[in-house]
Formats: C-alpha cells, structure tokens, sequence
C-alpha cells in the first residue's frame, strides 16, 4: 500500500511539469518517507522555527502527493534586488501567524505546515510555476484523509488589497480547515513601545509642569486658539480630508511634459490644489477681518484710505481667481468676476 | 447733499414700530423666497416625490393616514424583505410622517381639502421657511447688530447646501430635520444665557421631535455636552450652565427614549455617552461650587478641583473598562467610520457604497455655499471679540461641523446653518461699519487717542485692542459697500443657478435636451412600474437592487426582496450573489425567494451613468463580504486590471446574471457586430448573451429599465438549459434514427 502511494506521488511529480530532473531527485528523496512521517518531520521543524524555510527539493517533499496534511507555502522575494515592498511588509505579519498557530497547536491536530520559500532559494518552483509576482501565497489542501476536499488544487490567495494583517490570511486558512482547531493569533507584547510610551509621557508631564507658567499664558491667549481653530476651518473646508482618505497626488503630469495643479472635473483634487485654495480662502479671510475689524480702526485718514483700497483690491482680485479656478473644475458655471474673465 | 438724503432715508427707520413691522416683512419676504426657490421642480416636471427614500416616506405617510397613528405604531410590513418582513413602525423615525399626518387632518379639518401627496411634495420647501426664521433667531443671540439674523435668514434660505436635501418633492427627514436642528440650537443658547428651566425644558422638547425625525439628531446628543464641556474647561462653570444643561438631559433623554427605534440606546451605546457623562460631572461641579462657596481655604479649593479633575478620569477610564467589557456598545458603524476613515470601506461595505457617504472635495464646498465659504472663517474669527457662552458653541459647532462635512458629503447639510450664521455675523459687521453715514473727525479723534490710548481696552483679541474710530471717505465706504453688493448678488445668481441645474431633478424622471434645444423628458421609470402595477399580480416578488426596493414599493406597489433601509445586510448579499453569479447559481436563489420578476437598470442605450452595471462592482463586494469562496470581485477585473464590458471581459462577467439581464437582445438594436454601450463607450461582442432561465417579460423606451420574469420549472423535468436550446431549435441528436416506411397518418 505504501509503495503504490509513494508510486503514485513520484508519478504525479514527473507529471508536475518542467524541471524534470530536479523533479525526479526530489521524487528520489520523497520516496523514502510516507504522509505521516513526512507531516511530523516538518512539524517538528517548525515547532522550532515556524514558518520553515524552504529549497527546491523540500519545497517538492513536502507539496507532494498523496498527503493527509495541508501545507500553506508563501512565496515571496525578500532580496533587495527585487525590491519587492509588499513581500518586506508582508513578511513579519506571516511570520506572526506561523508562529503563534504552530505553536498553539503543538500536537498537530491542525495537521497544516507553514513554509516559506524565497526566490533566491526556489527559482526553479517560481519558474515551474509560471510566477511572475511576488508573494503568492499558496494553500495545498490535503489529498487524502478524511479532511481532504474535492478539488486537491492549491488555492491562491488574494493580495489585491495591498498587504494584509495576519488576522485576514488567518481567517482566510481557517476557512479552508473545517472542523480543526484554529489556534488564535497572539501577538507579542510590544515591551519597547511600552516603555518609549512610559518614557514619553512621564517626560512630557514634568516638562509641562516645568513650563506651566511659560505654557499657560499661550494657552490663555484668544488669538493663538482663534488662529488654530481657522486654520481647521480652512484645512476642513479646503477638502484636505478628500486627499487624506482617498491618497490623490499631490500634483500630476498634465501629458505635455509640464505639471497640472487643477484636476480635471468636479469630484477630482490634487493635494497642491487643496493647498492653492486653502490659501485663497485664507487671504479671502483675512481681507474680510481686516476690512471688517482692523480698518475702522486706523486713526490716521490716509493710512486707513490706503490700506481700505489695497484689502478690498485683494478681496475682488482673488475672489475673481477664485471664480476663474471653480469654472475650470465645472465647465457649465457660468458667473465670473473681472480681472479673471 | 448725499449724506444728508442718506439720513432722511435712514430716519424712515428709526421708529421701533416701523422697525418691528420692517423686519417681520422682510422675514416674511425671505420666507418666501426660500419656499419659491424650491418649486424649480413642481413647475417643470409636475407634483412628485423624489429619488429613493421620500417614495418610502410617502407610502409610510398614506398608510399612516389610511390606518391611523396607533396601527402605524404597531405596523408590520410583509410586503419587503421578502420573506422576512420589517417591523416598520418601531424602525423607522415617525416624526416626518407624523407631522404630516396632523398638517393633512388640520387641512381637513379646516374644510381644506388637499392631496396627502401634495403636503408631503411641499412640506420640504414649507419647513425651509421655518428653517430661515429659526436662523434668524439664533444669529440674534450671538450679536446685537439686528441685520445678522435677516442676512443668516437669508442665507439659510437659498444656500444650496441646504437645498439640495429641501427642494419639493424631496420628501425626507431632512426636511424637517434642520429646522429641528437650527431651532434646538436657538432654544439651548437660549437657555444657556438666562438660565432658564422654562427654556432648558423646551429645548428638550425639539430635541426630542428631533430625535423622532432623523437619526442626525446624535450631532446635538454629542455637540450640547462638548459646548458644556469646553465652557467647563475654561473655567465658566455656572448655575446657568447647569441648570440648562441638566434640565435638557433629563426630559430629552426621557423624551428620545419614547421612539421605539431609538428606546434604550440613549443609555447603552459610546455615541451617547458624552451626554452622560458631562450631566454626571456638572452634578460633582455642583457640588463642588458649593462647598467652595462654604469653605473659603485656598489650598482646600485647589484640592477641589484636582478631585474634580481625577473624578472626570476616573469615570472616563471606566467608561472604557465598560465599553471593553461590553456593557456599553461600542461606537456604530455608520459613527465610527467618521473617525477612522478607512473603516467603511474595509468592514462595511453597504455605508461605503453609498455616493453620499464619500468624501468631499474642494469645488463641493464652494458649489453648496459659494462666498459663505471664505465668509465663514471671518464670521468665525468674530466671534473670538467677544467670546460670550454662546460664541464658543458656534466655534465648536463650526469646528466639528467642518469636520464632519470635509469626511462625509451628506453632513454638508448640518454645517450649512453654523456657516450661514458666521457668514451673516461677517457681513452684517462689515456693512453696519461701511454703511454709516457718519464720517469721524480727525480732530476729535486725536483728542480720543490721547486721552484713552493710555488704557488700552483690554480685550482678548490682539487686533480689537484699540478703539473703534470709523471710516473716513465717502469714497472708501461706497467702495466696500459696492463690492458687498456685488458678491451677493453673485451668491444669489449662484444659488439660484445651482438649484436650478443641479438640485431640482425628481431622478425619477430625467429630462434631456433635443438638438432644437426643447426639453424632453424621459419617463422609463414610472413606465416600468406602471406595468408591473398593471400586469403582474398583486403579490407577485420583485427583484432588484437595493437601490430600487422603496421606489417599487412605492410605485409599482410590489413586494420586494431588499430595498433602502438596508438592515439585513445577508439578504442584500443574497441578491448581489444572485446577480453577480451564473445563472445556474442564481435560479436556484430566485426560486427559495420565490422572485416572479426581476428588475435591471440599463443605461447602456441612453448613457445614463447610474445604472446597475455601473453599480454592479458593490453588488459583488457585498456580496464577496458573505460569500468569500463564490464570489470573488478579482474575477469581475481582466488581468490587467480593467473592469469591462466588451468582448474582452472576462468570463465570470459575461456568464453573470446581471451582465446577461442588461445586455440580453442589445445587439438586435444595432447592424450586426455594431453593438454600443453608449455609457461605457465599448464595443459589444457580436452575439449577444442567453438567458435559459428568464426570459424577458418588459422594456422601458429607452431601455433604462429591463425587467424579467423566471420561469417556472420545466414541465418535461428537463434542464432550463436544454428546455431553452430545444426553443431555439437547436434539437439534440437523437441517438437512433427511425426506421421503417413513412406511414401516412390517416385516422
């Protein structure tokens, strides 16, 4: 019985795909050992260092045919010559789930193994694979026994959404392990943090005790609150929460080899345009004060003539910008002030 | 001689009777502009209810009316969510309906006999008049100059951000809701400055018709405490302050906790948490106040207040140990998602679904408020001179409201009072100082500048510290004053324009220009549900995107599967799996709903962008959220990451229900191989889609609408499959040919 498996798995190897010879030396050394010593071989591993890291021949030892475990292999080019940013972002969090499962499982009963195999080490599986990106993370189901599914296909997982936390791929696994124990993911205490928090914070209270009475008169005054609150404002109404949450440039290419600060249409910002309007809205403002609060209240005639005709210039003036800008965002609007016709 | 006739026409006003009855026409007048400026729809297209949710509220209201108030309470609606039903009368919030419900029995009782539909297409614009007032109460408070509140009633009026949820025919909680907001807002500063339980009390009582008309009303639940909180922090504790606050929380929470759908969340979850907490901390500073008033040791009174502080702390730290625990309900979804704003869009796909809950870029803000919006920071900045109890609340409502609105583009309407109000303060100061007549003499300044400059007034802001002189020139001032006119009639072109353009089309009926430039008007939809209310039987199921259950409720009067009060978000993936998978996915579905008709918009033909294709990626990303194995939204993309429609898209697209719906008999329209979606400007594939298991039971004109009826199974217990290659005369081989002579059949 065990030969006609261990027949069967060579079989399915040679079948496999290219890289022949490879193939059949790593058949020659899956020859030698049955599901179930296979399966405690790389649990053992992995007891000691989860995820295991895989070569080429163990890489086929272990995906091989027939076997009543699953194996979650992540394929990935760590090297910085690739420079592949979501496998180094990636990288700690599998590490993480690898970890505490084995270890939250250390009899097995899960029966799943945890490998990672890095390009450098695995050419020939990334080229038999036909893998042009990185990382793939490949799930192979068991074949035989009583968890086995229909399909023995690996399934691959998804990395569409950037680089994902340990939870989702562990919920993702655990989808595919019906009625096993799924150990949960435990992460470690993160001591440094603590203490730098601890550090921070006690720093910061005795330097504000230091410096209450430097501090308080700051935090005393109207004009330091009213300027951050109108700043807020600004930011806020500028649409500085649209760049926030939707990540926009902060200026594009306009296809001419120069630069575009104004996004074409109405439901579009670049991040330097918010800022444009931020300022314009500002200097808008600060006509509208001055004009409002600080002119009446020169003493002298002439200044107050001067400065009355320069703040209500700048006010028309940049309002009629400000026209000018929004009808480039929205081509139907129709009103315009002069100079900005 | 000018300034002379200036006089005599301003003397006209000097009487206060004059002035009295001055302003109530001018209130009057503004009324009704704010209402006439909101009929743009009645008079172009006819009396109707808009868009999704008002053909809900509509039928909520004719059912109230037609069964009466307490069997609206207790109603079950069987004929949604098919077949679970919703318990509509204890989720919905019955002030809209109940309001006019009582204005239809007033009208009737007054022999004035008036359509239910016609209160509820006008009942918007009527309350927007209400709305203008409250405004103008409000700004009175905050400054003395009487010209802010007619100018913030004027804006509150036509500003677009508020119409664009008010004009007729919208018939939403919104209506009522932000005069709800603005006129709770006028009784709690009211309140606040007399100290008044008879005010607190009132107060109260809107808050709570507040809380029975919209679910914003948690803007005021988290706004009043951090008003009374930042009034705390700088030392402004008062009995005032406490007698209006505390008398608010206990009749409105009592009065909010009436609502069957908001029953006992007022004291169970973290969104009303703040309220709480500050009544319980106002109760310790009263304490406090007294104690100190008795005992009047400095080192005891310093001890006073760090109890009072490691108090607040202490309640704080256990408000999280309970939330942690689970006593109190974490912050919801839909609140949540405000602060941290990547949350929707990974958790809760149905809230990120939604246009309205999507960021707000720039040109929004300027279309909805126009110059108000380069007003509102001068309004805030004024506000600092003075910096009374109720300046600080219009700084914190201007800072949240901002917020909120820069996060969500349906929270621009509950900025848009609080940027009115900074905006009328702005003006009105800028005109009462450029308006007066009177020219300062230089000499008699001097005098003034020598005699006080000395003791400079001592005033928070560093540019108020002199005093106030005037403007000089006849020049200068006509040149302000010039400008300022100038903007305001450009604000109002504006607004005017903008509701006219953007805020007045009923998108139930769309309207499109001819080349001769006549209008036209496209009708599909109440075509579309006019034949289903006239072809199909009376409880014959209906299924359709979420999108269109209220409108078929409404019009076609259809049971439905799922429709806009999305609280069942499984059901609402049933049907997106049912739409994104193949069809031998999705009979199976149809069929343990007992669906009869199906029902796509299409706007391929037209180019009408809001159709369900466009739409389809969320159907499978709610979809994906139940059924991660089944239905995967990487398969709807090409490899190279396009989503399409023509020939190149991929096969999980094609073989789609929905794709099949929408493009099925398309390419009959066109030349054979010349199939166009106009929306998506693609080529279609030369032959068109099959569908075995539905066949095509309607089309609207312009083919927005599609609907399809399922078949029964077959009555052979074939395939649907094969039931339909047979119709189409692909007959299968048959296995043995006959043998034999032809025989003639002769009987």
């Amino acid at each position: 019985m065990r030969l006609l498996a261990t027949v069967l798995s060579l079989v399915a190897l040679l079948g496999a795909g290219p890289g022949g010879a490879l193939a059949a030396s790593a058949a020659a050394a899956g020859t030698k050992k049955s599901a179930e010593e296979r399966f405690q071989l790389y649990h053992g591993k992995a007891l000691s260092s989860a995820p295991i890291k895989l070569g080429d021949a163990t890489y086929r030892e272990l995906t091989a045919v027939p076997r009543d475990y699953a194996v979650a292999v992540l394929l990935t080019a760590m090297d910085s010559r690739y420079g592949c940013q979501l496998c180094r972002e990636f990288q700690p969090e599998w590490g993480l789930l690898a970890r505490s499962w084995t270890h939250g499982d250390k009899k097995g009963e899960s029966r799943i193994v945890y490998a990672t195999l890095d390009f450098t080490d695995g050419r020939d599986i990334f080229m038999s694979l036909g893998l042009q990106t990185a990382p793939v993370l490949y799930f192979f189901p068991p074949t035989v026994g009583p968890h086995a599914p229909a399909s023995p296909e690996p399934i691959r997982y998804d990395f569409t959404g950037g680089a994902q936390a340990a939870e989702q791929v562990h919920s993702w696994i655990a989808r595919h392990l019906p009625d096993r124990p799924h150990p949960p993911i435990r992460r470690p205490i993160n001591w440094m943090r603590w203490i730098v928090t601890f550090v921070a914070l006690s720093g910061g209270l005795t330097v504000s005790y230091v410096a209450w009475p430097y501090v308080l008169p700051v935090i005393q005054n109207r004009t330091v609150w009213a300027a951050v609150t109108l700043i807020s404002i600004l930011l806020f109404t500028s649409g500085h929460m649209f760049n926030h949450i939707r990540n926009v440039p902060y200026v594009a290419p306009d296809g001419r080899g120069g630069i575009s600060y104004f996004a074409g249409g109405f439901q579009n910002q670049y991040g330097l345009e918010t800022q444009i309007v931020a300022a314009m809205y500002g200097i808008l403002a600060l006509a509208g004060i001055t004009l409002a609060i600080k002119v009446p209240r020169i003493s002298d005639p002439k200044t107050q003539a001067v400065a009355l005709f320069a703040w209500a210039s700048v006010l028309f003036i940049v309002y009629s910008f400000l026209l000018s800008v929004f009808r480039r965002k929205n081509g139907g609007y129709p009103f315009s002030l002069p100079p900005f016709m | 001689m000018s300034a002379d006739l200036l006089q005599v026409l301003a003397s006209a006003g000097k009487g206060k009777g004059t002035r009295s009855l001055l302003r109530v026409i001018i209130l009057a007048l503004i009324a009704g502009a704010a209402v006439s400026s909101r009929l743009f729809s009645v008079i172009r297209f006819e009396s109707i209810i808009h868009e999704f949710d008002p053909w809900f509220n509509f039928r909520a209201t004719k059912y109230l009316v037609a069964n009466g108030f307490y069997k609206f309470w207790d109603w079950f609606d069987d004929r949604t969510w098919h077949p679970l039903g919703r318990v509509t009368g204890g989720t919905l919030y019955p002030g809209l309906m109940v309001t006019s419900g009582v204005i239809y029995h007033a009208l009737r009782a007054l022999t004035i006999p008036v359509d239910i539909r016609n209160i509820c297409v006008l009942l918007a614009p009527g309350f927007s008049g209400l709305t203008a007032i409250a405004a103008y109460l409000l700004t009175n408070e905050m400054t003395p100059s009487s010209s802010a509140g007619l100018l913030a009633a004027l804006f509150v009026g036509i500003a677009p951000g508020y119409i664009s949820r008010s004009v007729a025919g919208s018939y939403d909680n919104e209506a009522i809701a932000i005069f709800l907001l603005v006129f709770t807002f006028y009784l709690w500063i009211k309140a606040l400055k007399q100290g008044s339980m008879l005010w607190g009390a009132l107060c109260a009582l809107f808050y709570g018709y507040m809380v029975a008309s919209w679910g914003g009303y948690a803007f005021i639940t988290c706004l009043l405490p951090l008003h009374a909180f930042v009034l705390i922090c700088m030392g402004r504790y008062s009995t005032r302050l406490y007698v209006a606050y505390t008398t608010w929380y206990a009749l409105g929470t009592l009065a909010s906790m009436q609502i069957p759908f908001v029953g006992f969340l007022p004291v169970k979850t973290s969104e009303h948490m703040p309220a709480l907490g500050i009544f319980g901390f106002l109760q310790l500073l009263a304490f406090l106040d007294y104690v100190r008033s008795a005992i009047p040791s400095r080192q005891f009174q310093t001890f006073l207040w760090l109890f009072a502080g490691a108090t607040f702390g202490l309640g704080l730290l256990g408000l999280v140990i309970a939330t942690s625990a689970g006593f109190i309900a974490p912050w919801s979804g839909r609140f949540y998602s405000l602060w941290d704003t990547g949350y929707a869009k990974i958790h809760i796909p149905i809230i990120a679904s939604v246009s309205e809950h999507q960021p707000t870029a720039w040109p929004a803000f300027f279309f909805d408020l126009n110059m108000l919006i380069w007003l509102f920071p001068v309004g805030v900045y004024l506000c600092f001179q003075e910096l009374a109890d109720e300046h600080v609340f219009i700084v914190v409502y201007a800072l949240f409201g901002s917020y909120f609105a820069g996060v969500m583009v349906r929270l621009m309407l509950t900025l848009t009072p609080v940027v009115c109000v900074a905006a009328a303060i702005a003006v009105s100061t800028l005109l009462d100082a450029y308006l007066n007549a009177k020219s300062p003499n230089p000499e008699e300044v001097q005098a003034l500048e020598s005699s006080e400059g000395k003791r400079a007034v001592k005033s928070g802001l560093r540019s108020t510290s002199k005093p106030v002189v005037g403007v000089y020139g006849l020049w200068g001032k006509g040149m302000v004053v010039g400008a300022m006119v100038v903007y305001l009639l450009v604000f109002v072109l504006h607004c005017t324009w903008v509701t006219s353009n953007a805020y007045s089309s009923p998108s139930v009926v769309l309207a499109s220009r001819l080349p001769d430039g006549s209008q036209h008007i496209i009708d599909d939809y109440r075509e579309a549900y006019q034949w289903l209310r006239q072809n199909t039987r009376e409880d014959a199921k209906i299924m359709s995107w979420w999108d269109y259950g209220y409108q078929i409720g409404g019009m076609a009067d259809r049971p439905t599967l799922v429709d806009n009060n999305t609280w069942n978000n499984t059901h609402i993936a049933t049907v997106g799996k049912a739409m994104s998978s193949r069809e031998e996915v999705s009979y199976p579905i149809m069929r343990q709903h007992e669906v009869d008709y199906v029902l796509v918009v299409f706007g391929g033909l037209l180019g009408y962008s809001g159709d369900d294709i466009n739409k389809f990626l969320w159907m499978v990303r709610i979809a994906e959220g139940i059924w991660p194995d089944e239905v995967s939204e990487r398969a709807f993309f090409t490899p190279r990451g396009e989503y399409r429609v023509d020939a190149e898209a991929t096969e999980t697209m094609k073989n789609s229900l929905m794709y099949k719906m929408s493009y099925y008999n398309y390419n009959n329209l066109f030349p054979p191989g010349q199939a166009v979606d106009r929306m998506r400007g693609a080529r279609l594939p030369e032959v068109g889609p099959t569908l075995n298991t539905l066949e095509e039971a309607f089309t609207s004109e312009n083919w927005i609408i599609r609907i399809y009826k399922v078949k029964d199974l077959d009555n052979l217990g074939r395939d649907h499959a094969s039931a339909a290659a047979f119709d189409r005369g692909h007959k299968k081989k048959k296995a043995t040919k006959k043998r034999g002579p032809r025989l003639l059949r002769v009987e």
